[in-house]
């Protein structure tokens, strides 16, 4: 199993990662006037960058082992 | 053809289905804990009631206006589920550890249970999601309309009815429809399992809805690629130059807020959630469903912009395509999938405000006002539960109220933003209770009061623009005349899209407000043991809490107490389980302050924890303020505690790594003095020979007279010192050979009995020359060790002699036995001589010691055993003394027996 610490630490990046490809200035980077497939090249953009967020997520959680559950005290109905 | 009539009873079905869903799934939770209902699966699902028909329809509309911007609704939850480590799991964790039963209740909870944080809290909300409410009853009133209009067979039944009956009607419905659904118990968790099925099941059901209308929409269009370069002939451009201004990051924020503060989705995300893990696959399967959701909706509203008259209705897209193409069963289908949306978003958002409603607003005031009622066995659970059926009323009418009143205004996802904006205010206040210990109740009262004011100022007044006059006048000239007072452009900001000058306006004020207050003022005691216990939820062990003095209250007063929020039964379990656990009679229980806590906490889940707290302290003396004074002290002091704990643990390890050195250090003494002692005697033993040779050898020298004799004499005198001599320095060779394992050494399988067997017989002249009687014990028989035969031999001549050598007493007798033992072979020797005192037998396998007996009368060198100890060690055995059958010492070799 790989380091825990580095995992989460994945996850952080990729969280800030995600946000910061979604707000201008990067987001201008892609948002020219050209389309692929009739497509404009914004929309191919922003869902690839959804697509790669929940893909990378995705991996990364497992590859995180899973926590015992917090709560000592289940058992009531 | 579908008619008006058919459309609502089409509904009205579904209705009917989602309540049997519902029952079943109540009963399949009850009876078993462990059913789907508990799987990551429908827990992801459930969580799609973020959904709504702003998404079904609004969506569409808000493409087909603004280009990309309703991405952001969507996208700013994605960000939030894949950072889930971070903020969900610890919503989720506290939640579960503190009984957690909506946004109002974790920061009350958090801000030293405070009732008055709930009470704001919960008016906000309240306030606040009126008009997402009104969207939902907007949205299905159009929807209904729009598939009406249509019908060739006319209005039907609706004939007659406007906007305003029809939402009223749908109003109505849906509060009856919730009443029935989500109120019909109170439960200890707040866990709604029967809704939550059917919550999931709408969200299949919405999803394949729009899906199915999407791949209709494309494939009429000739594919995506179709779609737009028809879009494009006809002069529809989708411009995407100005998308990413500031409202595209006024939304993105709002939407990030939204999925965590909002009622519902609280309510849905953190108090439903049975297990923590779930979120794992909920952190990017609920990204996957949004991604699925909007995949569609650009080509929806761009192909709807191309092919539908100018002037319809850009919100209807999904319904009015197919039914422009035709396609009723398709379109009736769109339609189920936007009421499917619109009714799990009321449902669960009215049971969430009911929920905040009863126990921050209604709970407290009965508490106050009624004297309590005993035995009537129900407790306050029937009080609940009519004050939810009220406030679920309360909230619907609040929605349609202002559908009634904004009802000119024509897109749906307007509305929906204003209701973000207002729920978003207690986004600070949620990240500071979680992360930040000194985050303060007043500073965050403050900071939503004043959050909420900007709000209801810059974003709810300037929506009734379009009906009221006087409120288009504010917004032209500001109150008064004051021109920067103006709602949308307050202090002189003009020129801002009003959406992100409302946020912009009231999260500022509000998160400064929040910090800046958090520093100047001073957190209550119980406020810096929540924030404690909150923020180093994952830090600490869990210890229970204990906010009562113990022995204050009697058992029979908790009992009331808990039978009128709990009911009978469930406090009568409540009861008899501590009873059981502290092992004593349930009529001779003593309420401890462990178990205090866990009632408080049990109340805490059905009344919220202030309630849960005023509650016990009536009955619980010396409750607050001896309280307080006592945790402060515990507050500091605990960390002291810890300290001095460490402390004393660090001290305690140094005191046995110093007494481990003493001992080492003894030891080391002693050997030192035995070496001393030891090279002495080999100084003598060798000085002695020497002066015998060196004299015989000069009488050798000047000897004339000698005769041959004597001259034989003397020379066979000189040769034995020698040999002498030679055994002495060829054993402290061979020791120190073997130690530094230098020496040939030859390993093979040895009989070792054989060996013991040529041992006896070579000290057989020895034994009797001493006259000692050898007593044959039980012998193993030929048995295979790996080894040296001839040092094993060695061993054991050593310690016959030895048994000989130091043996005083006046019949000798030597016993030998030899046996296997769980795979090794065991030789003993034991003699009835004076045996070893304790404190030699540490040293006697050291170099250079000699039992003190032997020291007298022995000339050996002291280093035997020490050789016989670095023989079998090399293999692999042991040598050590053993309990002796004789008076004396008694050695006991083991040795591992090879196998096969």
């Amino acid at each position: 199993m790989p380091d825990r610490r580095k995992i989460v630490g994945g996850m952080f990046l990729l969280t800030t990662a995600g946000l910061l490809l979604l707000v201008p200035p990067l987001v201008h980077l892609f948002n020219h006037d050209f389309t692929v497939l009739g497509v404009p090249q914004i929309v191919f953009y922003l869902f690839g960058v959804w697509l790669a967020l929940i893909v990378g997520t995705g991996v990364l959680t497992s590859r995180l082992s899973p926590e015992r559950p917090a709560n000592g005290e289940e058992g009531e109905g | 053809m579908l008619s008006a009539d058919f459309v609502i009873a089409t509904a009205i079905a579904y209705v009917g289905l989602l309540f049997v869903l519902a029952y079943f799934g109540d009963r399949r939770a009850k009876a078993n804990k462990r059913s789907w209902l508990n799987s990551p699966a429908v827990y992801t699902l459930s969580i799609s009631v973020y959904c709504t028909s702003w998404t079904f329809y609004g969506a569409v509309g808000n493409a087909a206006r603004s280009g990309l911007e309703f991405l952001t609704i969507y996208l700013g939850p994605t960000i939030v589920f894949v950072g889930w480590y971070f903020l969900l799991r610890r919503l989720v964790r506290i939640s579960h550890l503190y009984r957690i039963t909506s946004v109002a209740d974790l920061l009350s909870s958090r801000f030293g249970k405070s009732s008055r944080l709930g009470v704001l809290v919960t008016c906000i909300a309240v306030i606040g999601i009126a008009p997402y409410i009104a969207l939902q009853l907007k949205a299905v009133t159009s929807s209904i309309q729009a598939v009406a209009g249509s019908s060739e067979f006319g209005q039907g039944s609706l004939k007659g009815i406007d906007d305003v009956g029809l939402a009223l009607g749908v109003a109505a419905g849906m509060a009856l429809f919730t009443i029935l659904f989500g109120t019909r118990h109170v439960d200890a968790k707040e866990q709604h399992h029967g809704v939550v099925a059917a919550i999931a099941f709408e969200a299949v059901v919405k999803l394949t809805a729009l899906v199915a209308v999407g791949v209709f929409v494309v494939f009429i269009g000739g594919g995506f690629e179709g779609i737009f370069s028809q879009a494009a002939a006809k002069g529809i451009v989708m411009d995407t130059s100005t998308s990413f201004d500031s409202r595209w990051l006024t939304t993105l924020a709002l939407s990030i807020a939204a999925i965590v503060c909002l009622p519902r989705q609280f309510q849905v995300t953190v108090v439903e959630n049975s297990d923590e893990n779930h979120l794992r696959i909920a952190g990017w399967a609920f990204p996957a469903y949004m991604l699925l959701m909007s995949i569609f909706i650009l080509p929806i509203a761009i192909y709807g912009l191309t092919v539908m008259p100018e002037g319809s209705n850009p919100d209807m897209f999904a319904l009015t395509l197919p039914l422009a193409a035709g396609q009723n069963g398709l379109a009736l289908f769109a339609f189920i999938g936007g009421f499917s949306s619109a009714t799990s978003m009321i449902i669960l958002e009215s049971i969430a405000l009911s929920i905040m409603v009863s126990n921050h607003i209604i709970m407290p005031l009965v508490l106050r006002f009624s004297p309590p009622q005993y035995g009537d066995g129900q407790g306050v659970s029937r009080v609940l539960l009519v004050a939810r059926r009220f406030s679920i009323m309360l909230i619907l009418s609040l929605g349609f109220f202002y559908f009634f009143f904004t009802r000119d205004s024509d897109a749906l996802a307007p509305i929906g933003l204003i209701s973000f904006t207002a729920i978003a205010q207690f986004f600070p206040a949620l990240l500071a209770a979680i992360f930040w210990k000194d985050a303060s109740l007043k500073a965050v009262s403050m900071a939503i009061l004043l959050g909420f004011v900007f709000w209801a100022w810059c974003c709810f007044l300037p929506s009734f623009d379009s009906v009221s006059p006087a409120v288009s006048q504010l917004l032209l000239e500001g109150p008064w005349g004051i021109s920067w007072l103006r709602p949308e452009a307050m202090f002189g900001l003009e020129g801002w899209d009003p959406l992100a000058h409302a946020a912009f306006w009231s999260l500022s004020v509000n998160i400064l407000t929040l910090t800046l207050g958090s520093l100047i003022t001073t957190p209550s005691a119980l406020e810096r043991i929540q924030a404690t216990a909150f923020v180093d939820v994952f830090r600490r062990p869990n210890l229970p809490q204990r906010n009562f003095l113990p022995g204050s209250a009697t058992a029979n007063d908790l009992y009331f107490v808990a039978e009128r929020v709990l009911g009978e039964q469930r406090a009568a379990a409540l009861f008899e389980s501590a009873a059981r656990d502290s092992g004593v009679d349930p009529i001779g229980f003593e309420p401890t302050p462990e178990f205090v806590g866990r009632l408080e906490r049990e109340l805490a889940g059905s009344i919220g924890a202030a309630s849960a707290h005023v509650m016990l302290s009536k009955v619980v003396a010396g409750s607050d303020v001896s309280l307080e004074e006592m945790m402060q002290m515990a507050d500091e002091t605990q960390q002291v505690i810890v300290y001095s704990q460490e402390l004393e643990k660090t001290s305690a390890e140094l005191r046995t790594t110093a007494q481990k050195l003493e001992d080492a250090n003894a030891q080391l003494r002693e050997l030192d003095s035995q070496k001393d002692e030891f090279l002495s005697q080999v100084s003598h033993e060798v000085r002695t020979p020497m002066t015998s040779i060196r004299s015989f050898s000069e009488i050798l020298l000047d000897g004339h007279s000698l005769d041959d004799t004597q001259r034989q004499r003397f020379v066979s005198t000189i040769h034995q010192e020698s040999l002498r001599l030679t055994k002495l320095l060829d054993e402290i060779l061979d020791l120190s050979a073997l130690e530094r394992g230098e020496r040939n050494w030859q390993s093979q399988p040895v009989d070792a009995d054989a060996a013991l067997d040529r041992a006896l017989s070579v000290c057989d002249a020895l034994l009797r020359q001493k006259g000692m009687r050898v007593d044959h014990g039980d012998r193993a028989g030929p048995t295979m060790v790996e080894g040296d035969p001839d040092r094993l031999c060695q061993v054991f001549i050593n310690l016959i002699s030895n048994a000989v050598k130091y043996n005083d007493a006046a019949e000798p007798v030597v016993r030998i036995t030899s046996a296997l033992r769980s795979g090794n072979f065991v030789v003993e020797v034991a003699d009835n001589g004076p045996g070893i005192s304790k404190g030699e037998r540490k040293l006697i396998f050291e170099k250079f010691s000699r039992g003190q007996r032997g020291a007298i009368d022995q000339a050996g060198a002291g280093l035997g055993l020490a050789i016989s100890r670095q023989i079998v060690k090399r293999m692999k055995g042991t040598l050590d003394l053993a309990p002796s059958p004789l008076p004396g010492a008694c050695f006991r070799l083991r040795l591992p027996v090879i196998r096969g």
